[in-house]
C-alpha cells in the first residue's frame, strides 16, 4: 500500500474527520494514493443510503437540506452531505458550498460537509464524484446527501450517483410544468415542492402529480411531497418517503449503475460532429457535454455579435440552442434532420456573457424527435427556450464508425 | 424674483465657442470623468446648462418644499449644526470621562456607541475578553446607562444611541432617567440607526433578531416613543452602512429612501397616520471626499423625500416632509499610509457635509485606520468642526453652493441617478422584499468591485497607497488606544455581582412578560423591553429572550 | 493535475463588515481558486471543523475591530486538530505592534489596508505547492 495514505483503523473511524477528509481530496485531485483508497474501501460499500438532490437555483435545496439535517440527526443518524457548485468556465474557480453552510447543522458532531467544485463538467457530477460518495459510504456514514445546482445535465446524470433521487421544485410552476425537463421526470423517486406556505404550492403539486401520471401510466405512482423547510413543516414525511423508496430499491443501486455508461460512446460521437463543424467553431461555441439524447454547449458573446441595439444578436443565441439542438439530434447515430424550430428570447444577452444551451429529448419515435434547448446565463438566468423537431433518417452520420443509437 | 428668461443669451456666444476651442487645443488628451455615482462631469458648467428657471418649484427657498436649499429657514447660520461625535470606549467611567472632555472642547451633543458584544446582543460575560470594550462601552444595563451619562443633563442634551432592535439602551436610559426623576417627555434625542435593513443589507454588525422580528419591533418601538418620549427620534433610516460597504453615493441614497418609504408603509399598515410619525424619521448618512458629488446629492435627496411625502402618504404636515440628516465623514477614504494626511480628508468631507445641508455631523479621527481613535485624534476631529465654523465661516451663508451653474445641474443628474436606482427597488416590491432577495446586496457588491478596481488600476488615486509613496518611521505613530484589562475586569467582575445581588423573581418575571408580549401580536414588544430594563434585566437576557421566541438572524453569506 | 489552491475566507469574533472579504473572496474566484466562504461571526470550532472537512490550504481572516486580538485561539485550535500545516494570513485593520504578535503565533502574513487583491492571491499562490508537497509526504 503506498505509503502516502492516511492511516486508519478499519473499520473507519467516523471521529476521523481529516483523515476521510484527506482521502476525498486524494480522490479530487488525482493524487498517487487515490488508486489505493479505491481497492481499500470496496468492501465496504453499499451500506450508506445515498441520497441526491437537484433542482433549479431558487427551489429551496439548501433550506430543505438544512431541514433533513436536522431530522436526521433526531433519528440517531451520522450524515455527510456533498455540495457540488458550478466553477467559472472561464477561469476554473469557484465559491463553494456557501448555500449549505448557512444553516445550522454543519457544526455538529455527527454531520461532515464536502463542497466540490464542479471543475468544469457542465452541471458538476462526475466519476469523481461517484468516487468520492464511496469514501464518505465506506466510512461509515449511514446517509450521503448529495447536492447539485440542477443547470443542465446534472439533473440526469445524478441518476447513477444516488440511491434515492429527489428533485426539488419551486411552487408557481403553472403551465411551467411543461417546462420541466424530460430528463428529470424519467430519474426523479421523490419530488419535493418546498415553500410550500406560498398560495401556489397546492397547483403545483397537482400538476406534477398530473404529469406523473400521463408519463407513467404502469410504473409506480412518485410521490410528491409539500415542504416549508423554514418551519421544519413536511419535513419528516421526506424522510420517511426516502427511506421506504430505499428500502424498497435497496442500497447501493448506484454502484450496479457505474458499471456501464451508455452515454459514453454517444458522448464521444458528438465530440467529434462538433470539432468538424466549420459554423460552430466559427462562432466560437464549444461542446461542454454530451450523451445519448443530449449535448450542452457554450459560448461567450463578443462584440462582432452584436445587433444595432447593442445587445447580443438573436441569430446568435439561435445558432447556439440549434448548435446544441443538432447535436443532441444527432448523438445516436443517423442523421437527424432539423424540420422545424422556433424560440423565445426572454432577456437580453451582452457582450462577454458566456450562455450555455443544454438540449434534452422530449419524444422520440421512430421517424421524428423533438428537443427542447434552455439557454442560460452564468449566473442561471434563463435567456431563451428553444423547441426542435427533426426527421430522423437511417444514414449513419459517421460513415465507418461503429455503434448506432447507443 | 426670476427675471425673463432671454433666449438669445442661452445661445452658444462666440465665447463659449472661443472657449470651447481654446481647451480642445490646450488640455492635451482629456479623460472622461465620472464621479462616484457614475455621472459624467464637465469641464465647465455655463448657464446653458441650467440657468434659474423653476427657480421656486425645483430649488426654492430654505424651509420650504422642496427643501432643495434647506430644511430650516435658518440654518446653520441661526443654529449651528449639532457637534455630535461618536464615543465609544471600554468601560462606562472612561466613556464618561471622554464625553466630559468632549462637551468642555465644544461638542454639544451625546453620542453613544456600545461594544461590539453588544451590538450582537451578549452580556460581557458571554463573549471572550480580550473582544471586550475594544471598539464601543460596555454597557449591558440601566446602571451601566447612569455611569456612562453621569453629569449629563437628561433633560437639555440630546442623546443619540446607536442601537437597533430591541433598542435596550434607549431602555436603560429611560430606566436612568426616571431614577433621576427627568420626566420622559423632556428627552430628546435619536435611536441612531434603528434602522434593521441597511443592518442587514450592508453591515451585518448589528443584526441581532431575524428581520420579520427586527420590523415588528422597530414599529413597536416608533409607537411607544411616539406616545411616551416625543421628543425622541426613533426612527433613523441609515445610508452610512451601504456606502461603506460599497455602494455609490446615488445607490446609497436611493436604497435609503427605499427604506424610510418601506418602514412609513410598515407604520401606515398598524393604522398610524403619516403626520404622526414623519416628523420623527432621521437620516444618517456616510460623506466621501467626492465634495461637489455629496452636496449635490444631499441637496437632491431633500428634494425627492419632500416629493414622495406628499405624493405617497398626503403628508400636510410641513415638518413631514423635512430630511434631517445625521451625517459621519467616511472612514472608508481614509488611510493607514501616512496617516495624518486624513485630517485634510475628513476636512474635505465635513465642508461638502455641511456645505450640503447636515443637521447633525461626527468628524473622525486621523488614526481611525489604525485602531480605534485616540484622545489626541478625536480632539482635533473635533477641533476641525470648530475651525470650519468659527474661522472658515462656513455657517454665514445658507446654501452657499446653491445657484452654481455645476452644483444646480449636479444636483439633477444625483437626482436621475437616485430615481433610477430606486425604481429597482420599487419593481422588486419595496425595500424589505429586494434586500430578502439579495438584490441590494448584489448591487452594492458590483458597485464596491467596480471602485476597488479603480483604485488598484490606478484610475483613482489613493495618496500615498497607489500613488506618493514614502518609507514611513513606524515608531513615529502616536500610542493607541487600548482598553485598560484592570478596568474592564473590574467592570466585568462587579457586573457579575450586581446580577446575583439583584431580584430574581423580578428578572424572571419581567423576562417571561418579554416572552408573552414577543408572542401577542397586539402587544407593544419595546414597551416590555423598557419595563424588563426597569426590573433590572440585562442587555443579553433582554436579547437572548427574544431571539427565542423571535428568530436569531442569520445572514447572508454572498460573494 | 493543476493545483488550484482552496482557500477559505471566513470572520471570526464580534465584527460584521465584510466589504473587504467579499471582494478578496471574489478576486480569488475569478483567479482561478476553490474559495469557501462564509458569513461573519464563525465561533473558532466551527472554522476549526469546516477547514478539517473541506482539506483547505489556505485560512484568510477578515479583521476589522480588533477580532485579530483572538486569531491565537485560533491558531491553538488549528494545531490541537492537526491542522498545523494550514496556513492563515489575516487582512484589515491590524495595529503594528500587533501583527508582530500575530506572526508569533503562527500567523503566516498579515495585509493592511491599501493590500493589491493580486498581491493576496499571488501570496496564496506561492505558499500552495509547498502545503500540498508537505501533505502529501506525511
Amino acid at each position: 500500500m503506498n505509503a502516502a495514505l492516511p492511516p486508519l483503523p478499519a473499520p473507519i473511524d467516523l471521529g476521523d474527520r481529516r483523515a476521510i477528509a484527506r482521502r476525498i481530496s486524494a480522490i479530487e485531485n488525482a493524487e498517487p494514493a487515490a488508486a489505493d483508497i479505491g481497492r481499500a474501501i470496496a468492501p465496504d460499500l453499499g451500506r450508506a443510503h445515498v441520497i441526491g438532490i437537484t433542482g433549479a437555483p431558487g427551489a429551496g435545496k439548501s433550506t430543505l437540506i438544512n431541514a433533513l439535517l436536522g431530522e436526521l440527526l433526531g433519528r440517531g443518524q451520522r450524515i455527510a452531505v456533498v455540495a457540488v457548485d458550478p466553477s467559472s468556465p472561464v477561469t476554473g474557480g469557484a465559491v463553494l458550498g456557501d448555500r449549505v453552510r448557512m444553516g445550522q447543522h454543519g457544526a455538529h458532531d455527527n454531520v461532515f460537509i464536502r463542497s466540490l467544485s464542479s471543475r468544469g463538467h457542465q452541471g458538476g457530477v462526475s466519476r469523481t464524484t461517484a468516487r468520492i460518495i464511496d469514501v464518505l459510504d465506506a466510512a461509515g456514514f449511514d446517509t450521503v446527501i448529495v447536492e447539485t445546482v440542477g443547470a443542465g445535465q446534472s439533473d440526469v446524470e445524478i441518476a447513477g450517483l444516488a440511491d434515492t433521487r429527489i428533485v426539488v421544485c419551486p411552487p408557481g410552476l403553472g403551465d411551467d410544468v411543461q417546462a420541466i425537463k424530460a430528463g428529470i421526470l424519467e430519474i426523479a423517486d421523490l419530488f419535493v415542492v418546498n415553500k410550500g406556505d406560498l398560495p401556489t404550492a397546492d397547483a403545483t403539486v397537482r400538476d406534477l402529480l398530473d404529469m406523473l401520471r400521463l408519463r407513467h401510466r404502469t410504473a409506480a405512482p412518485v410521490p410528491v411531497l409539500k415542504t416549508v423547510a423554514t418551519r421544519n413543516e413536511g419535513i419528516a414525511a421526506v424522510v420517511d418517503a426516502a427511506l421506504a423508496h430505499v428500502a424498497a430499491a435497496g442500497r447501493g443501486q448506484r454502484l450496479a449503475a457505474h458499471a456501464s455508461r451508455p452515454g459514453a460512446v454517444a458522448a464521444e460521437r458528438v465530440r467529434r460532429l462538433a470539432a468538424r463543424d466549420p459554423f460552430v467553431t466559427g462562432l466560437g461555441i464549444r461542446c461542454v457535454d454530451a450523451g445519448s439524447g443530449h449535448a450542452a454547449v457554450a459560448m461567450t458573446i463578443t462584440s462582432a455579435q452584436l445587433n444595432f441595439n447593442g445587445t447580443c444578436h438573436g441569430g446568435v443565441v439561435f445558432s447556439l440552442a440549434d448548435t446544441a439542438f443538432g447535436l443532441a439530434s444527432n448523438s445516436h447515430g443517423t442523421i437527424a434532420a432539423g424540420i422545424d424550430a422556433h424560440i423565445t428570447y426572454h432577456v437580453a444577452a451582452q457582450v462577454g456573457d458566456t450562455l450555455s444551451a443544454t438540449a434534452v429529448e422530449v419524444s422520440r419515435t421512430r421517424r421524428i424527435a423533438v428537443y427542447r434547448v434552455d439557454v442560460t446565463r452564468a449566473d442561471s438566468t434563463l435567456v431563451s427556450s428553444f423547441t426542435g423537431t427533426v426527421y430522423l433518417t437511417t444514414r449513419a452520420n459517421e460513415p465507418g464508425h461503429a455503434g448506432h443509437g447507443a | 424674483m426670476n427675471k425673463p428668461l432671454d433666449h438669445a443669451a442661452l445661445q452658444p456666444a462666440a465665447g463659449e465657442n472661443r472657449w470651447q476651442h481654446d481647451y480642445a487645443e490646450q488640455i492635451g488628451t482629456d479623460q472622461a470623468v465620472r464621479n462616484r455615482s457614475g455621472v459624467a462631469i464637465k469641464p465647465l458648467y455655463t448657464p446653458r446648462d441650467w440657468s434659474g428657471e423653476r427657480y421656486a418649484e425645483d430649488i426654492g427657498y430654505p424651509g420650504q418644499p422642496p427643501y432643495t436649499r434647506g430644511v430650516y429657514p435658518t440654518m446653520h447660520r441661526g443654529r449651528t449644526w449639532t457637534q455630535r461625535q461618536l464615543i465609544g470606549l471600554s468601560t462606562p467611567s472612561d466613556y464618561n470621562a471622554r464625553l466630559m472632555d468632549i462637551l468642555a472642547q465644544g461638542a454639544t451633543a451625546v453620542s453613544l456607541i456600545p461594544c461590539n458584544s453588544v451590538f450582537r446582543g451578549h452580556d460581557m460575560d458571554d463573549v471572550d475578553a480580550e473582544l471586550l470594550g475594544t471598539c464601543g462601552v460596555v454597557v449591558n444595563n440601566v446602571e451601566h446607562m447612569d455611569a456612562c451619562l453621569a453629569g449629563v443633563d437628561l433633560g437639555r442634551t440630546s442623546c443619540a444611541m446607536n442601537d437597533p432592535s430591541p433598542f435596550t439602551l434607549l431602555a436603560f436610559l429611560l430606566a436612568a432617567a426616571k431614577r433621576r426623576g427627568v420626566a420622559w417627555d423632556t428627552i430628546a434625542g435619536t435611536s441612531n440607526q434603528s434602522d434593521y435593513l441597511s443592518h442587514y443589507v450592508a453591515n451585518h454588525m448589528f443584526f441581532r433578531i431575524a428581520l420579520p422580528g427586527a420590523r415588528r419591533i422597530l414599529g413597536d418601538h416608533i409607537d411607544f416613543c411616539n406616545r411616551h418620549v416625543p421628543r425622541w427620534n426613533p426612527m433613523s433610516v441609515v445610508g452610512q452602512h451601504m456606502q461603506q460597504a460599497g455602494a455609490t453615493p446615488a445607490e446609497a441614497m436611493a436604497f435609503t429612501l427605499a427604506t424610510a418609504l418601506q418602514n412609513a408603509d410598515d407604520c401606515v399598515a398598524r393604522g398610524m397616520d403619516p403626520d404622526a410619525f414623519l416628523p420623527r424619521f432621521t437620516f444618517f448618512f456616510d460623506i466621501s471626499l467626492s465634495f461637489f458629488e455629496e452636496v449635490a446629492r444631499f441637496r437632491a435627496g431633500r428634494r425627492i423625500w419632500a416629493r414622495l411625502v406628499r405624493e405617497r402618504y398626503g403628508a400636510k404636515d410641513p415638518r413631514s416632509g423635512r430630511f434631517k440628516f445625521h451625517a459621519q465623514t467616511s472612514g472608508v477614504d481614509l488611510t493607514r499610509a501616512q496617516p495624518l494626511n486624513n485630517i485634510a480628508r475628513v476636512t474635505v468631507q465635513a465642508m461638502a457635509g455641511i456645505l450640503g445641508g447636515l443637521q447633525s455631523l461626527h468628524t473622525d479621527a486621523y488614526d481611525e485606520a489604525l485602531s480605534c481613535p485616540t484622545e489626541f485624534g478625536a480632539r482635533i476631529a473635533v477641533a476641525t468642526q470648530n475651525i470650519l465654523r468659527d474661522e472658515a465661516h462656513l455657517t454665514d451663508v445658507i446654501d452657499p453652493l446653491g445657484g452654481s451653474y455645476y452644483v444646480e445641474t449636479l444636483t439633477n443628474e444625483m437626482e436621475d441617478e437616485i430615481l433610477r436606482s430606486l425604481r429597482v427597488v420599487e419593481d422588486a416590491g419595496g425595500m424589505y422584499a429586494a434586500v430578502e432577495a439579495g438584490i441590494v446586496q448584489r448591487k452594492i457588491g458590483e458597485s464596491a468591485r467596480r471602485f476597488q478596481d479603480s483604485v488598484e488600476s490606478g484610475a483613482q488615486t489613493v495618496v500615498g497607497v497607489n500613488a506618493y509613496r514614502t518609507d514611513e518611521d513606524r515608531s513615529a505613530r502616536p500610542a493607541l488606544a487600548k482598553p485598560d484589562p484592570r478596568q474592564m475586569r473590574d467592570h466585568l467582575a462587579s457586573f457579575v455581582a450586581h446580577k446575583a445581588a439583584r431580584s430574581q423573581e423580578a428578572v424572571a418575571t419581567a423576562l417571561c412578560a418579554l416572552a408573552r408580549a414577543a408572542n401577542d401580536a397586539a402587544a407593544n414588544v419595546f414597551a416590555a423591553v423598557v419595563a424588563a430594563a426597569e426590573a433590572g434585566c440585562t442587555h443579553g437576557e433582554i436579547c437572548g429572550t427574544l431571539r427565542r421566541e423571535m428568530g436569531f438572524g442569520h445572514v447572508q453569506a454572498m460573494v | 493535475m493543476e493545483i488550484r489552491p482552496k482557500v477559505l475566507v471566513t470572520k471570526i469574533g464580534l465584527d460584521g463588515h465584510d466589504r473587504g472579504s467579499r471582494l478578496v473572496a471574489a478576486h480569488l474566484r475569478d483567479a482561478g481558486m476553490e474559495v469557501i466562504y462564509t458569513p461573519p461571526w464563525q465561533p473558532i470550532p466551527a472554522v476549526v471543523k469546516l477547514a478539517t472537512e473541506e482539506d483547505v490550504d489556505v485560512i484568510g481572516i477578515s479583521s476589522l475591530a480588533t477580532d485579530h486580538l483572538i486569531v491565537p485561539k485560533l491558531m491553538a485550535a488549528l494545531r490541537a486538530a492537526g491542522l498545523a500545516d494550514v496556513a492563515v494570513i489575516v487582512g484589515g485593520i491590524v495595529p503594528d505592534e500587533d501583527e508582530d504578535m500575530l506572526r508569533a503565533a503562527g500567523v503566516a502574513r498579515v495585509f493592511h489596508p491599501g493590500s493589491a487583491l493580486e498581491d493576496i492571491a499571488a501570496y496564496i499562490r506561492e505558499i500552495t505547492p509547498a502545503i500540498r508537497a508537505r501533505r502529501l509526504a506525511a
